[in-house]
């Protein structure tokens, strides 16, 4: 049956409980006893991993990707160092694979083919086996990496930091293949019937200024949020971590709806912000000491955040990225947080 | 302006050319290399660390800046060597095994470096053995480590651990840091010391090692 719940919050409308959307990517590999390494290159093993978190956790969105940043740029050419045996670290794009340089020219440079090209066929392919299992009852989200982190990992972090003030105008261009390299992967999920959810963490303010990300990051993220909505995506989620209350302003610029406010945001700014916008946000709940926290520590922490947010009808409740290995209780005491202060509170804000 | 007002201010500018211009030419007017490394390089550096804590500089301008910094710190290092000036300390830092997030570490290297330590740079993935190995071959003042996941934070405690085990803590000082990191999180694992950004990291590193 459709669980319709998150997109009544993303409309804003009200819902029946506040929606839960925890942060599980390497943590997926957990549920079937695997290894992030191993599951992320395996249709059948990712295919399980994603279908066995929807059963145990019953979130209300699901994400396909284990290492969500690098799934792009592997494509485009970058190597990933994975891990073997019974090493749970998670996979990573490895030091000084840079592809790209200030002299590439990149009108020259082929587009990865989304159902070809390094791991991208492994994650449509999963998505597609878990959206025909699980039909419309939740929106099942292909991960796509934004415009700014996936240009840090073909061109190098520093790099790309140094060239926003050296050569913003190469930045740009790069900006605006790596916009086109995820337009091309994301209407791939959108015509297996999924979604699509944007994660650009390296742009956060914590590292680019506020101007720099208007002058630079803007533009790409809101025309790839433009194109998913024209292929049909009515709320195109993006997140980017750290403290983001500085961009809010651009933030919400983007289109994207289902903006993040991480735990160490203003959560009263996206209030006032959001609702004067019409957008949701997931409120996420610090997940430092999710794997050895007491449930009832992390209920009480959730019904904390679920009270900052006075029944914005637009929030979503959410969690960092949930270590590999944490207890399914310390998540399940979460999610009922959720469940229990709408019985609450039903009616009280809306 | 004096020239060392210009030099403090083209650093902050990240104008690596007149770093280098303004540190030949003070050097040609007889100013001591340590001179224009404590009343240029690192006032300049104590200026963009306090300009990105309170947010007028970004990752990209202090990036520039530590470039100027190098540029200039190449001249100067074989000068200082030469009349025997030796660095606030040695740190040696990394990044934990199971992590290649660098960017953290790297800006704490270049503002302990602007601050007048010399850096000892492991890189990222680094085993605890290798830790090991760094402060038996460097014999460091400090060693600071970097995790920046929830899980990889966890192999602090291992090196740690094997530090102990090797029997060299008590010759080293241990700060740790990054994303997840807290203050309860190091006392825990028997650290000495943790900084939530790069600035206090430079704060915490003097106050561990008594430099006034």
């Amino acid at each position: 049956m459709k669980n319709d719940r998150l997109e009544k919050a993303l409309e804003c409308t009200g819902t029946d409980r506040v929606p839960f959307v925890p942060a599980i990517y390497e943590h997926k590999a957990w549920f079937i006893n695997d290894t992030p390494s191993n599951v992320s290159r395996d249709v059948d093993l990712l295919t399980k991993a994603v279908l066995t978190e929807y059963e145990v956790v019953q979130p209300d969105a699901l994400t396909i990707g284990i290492d969500v940043y690098n799934v792009e740029a592997e494509a485009v050419g970058c190597k990933v160092t994975y891990y073997e045996g019974d090493d749970t670290s998670i996979p990573a794009i490895s030091a000084d694979s840079a592809v790209f340089s200030e002299t590439t020219r990149l009108t020259s440079i082929d587009l990865p083919d989304s159902h070809r090209d390094g791991r991208m066929p492994v994650n449509l392919e999963a998505a597609k086996n878990v959206k025909r299992r699980i039909r419309d009852e939740v929106p099942v989200r292909g991960a796509l990496s934004g415009p700014f982190s996936m240009a840090a990992n073909l061109v190098g972090p520093e790099h790309l930091f140094m060239l926003t003030v050296t050569n913003p105008g190469f930045v740009a261009e790069l900006l605006s293949f790596t916009s086109e390299v995820a337009i091309r992967f994301g209407g791939a999920y959108i015509n297996e019937g999924c979604e699509v959810i944007i994660f650009d963490s390296q742009a956060s303010p914590e590292l680019l200024s506020p101007k720099m990300y208007r002058d630079l990051v803007l533009q790409p993220t809101r025309r790839m949020i433009e194109h998913f909505h024209a292929l049909g995506q009515k709320h195109v989620p993006l997140i980017i971590g750290g403290n983001t209350t500085k961009i809010l302003d651009s933030y919400i610029e983007t289109g994207a709806n289902n903006i993040l406010c991480d735990f160490s945001n203003d959560v009263s700014k996206f209030l006032i912000d959001c609702a004067k916008n019409r957008r949701a946000f997931r409120r996420n709940i610090d997940p430092t000491d999710f794997l050895v926290a007491e449930p009832s520590d992390l209920h009480r922490r959730a019904v904390t955040g679920l009270e900052e947010s006075r029944g914005y009808p637009g929030y979503i409740l959410g969690t960092g990225v949930v270590p590999y290995g944490t207890p399914t209780e310390n998540l399940k005491a979460i999610r009922d947080a959720a469940i229990e202060y709408n019985l609450r509170t039903t009616g009280y804000f809306l | 302006m004096s020239e060392l007002e210009e030099l403090v201010q083209s650093l902050e500018d990240g104008n690596s050319e007149k770093v280098v211009e303004l540190t030949k030419r003070l050097l040609g007017a007889g100013a001591s290399p340590q001179t224009v490394l404590n009343n240029g390089l690192i006032v300049g550096m104590g200026v963009v660390g306090e300009k990105m804590r309170i947010g007028e500089m970004y990752l990209p301008e202090v990036l520039q800046s530590a470039t100027a910094m190098h540029a200039s710190l190449k001249i100067l290092k074989p000068l200082l060597a030469k009349d025997g000036v030796e660095p606030l300390g040695r740190i040696v830092m990394g990044t934990v095994k199971g992590d290649i997030h660098d960017i953290g570490k790297n800006l704490v290297g270049i503002l302990l470096q602007g601050a007048g330590f010399e850096i000892v740079d492991l890189g990222v993935n680094v085993t605890p053995q290798k830790f090991v190995d760094a402060i038996e071959q460097q014999a460091p003042a400090m060693l600071a480590i970097s995790a920046m996941l929830t899980t990889t934070m966890l192999n602090m405690k291992g090196v740690i651990e094997a530090i102990g085990g090797a029997g060299h803590r008590s010759k080293v000082k241990i700060i740790v840091g990054g994303a997840p990191v807290s203050e309860k999180f190091a006392e825990e694992i028997g650290a000495d010391g943790y900084a939530r950004d790069a600035v206090k990291a430079v704060d915490k590193v003097k106050e561990l090692l008594a430099i006034g």
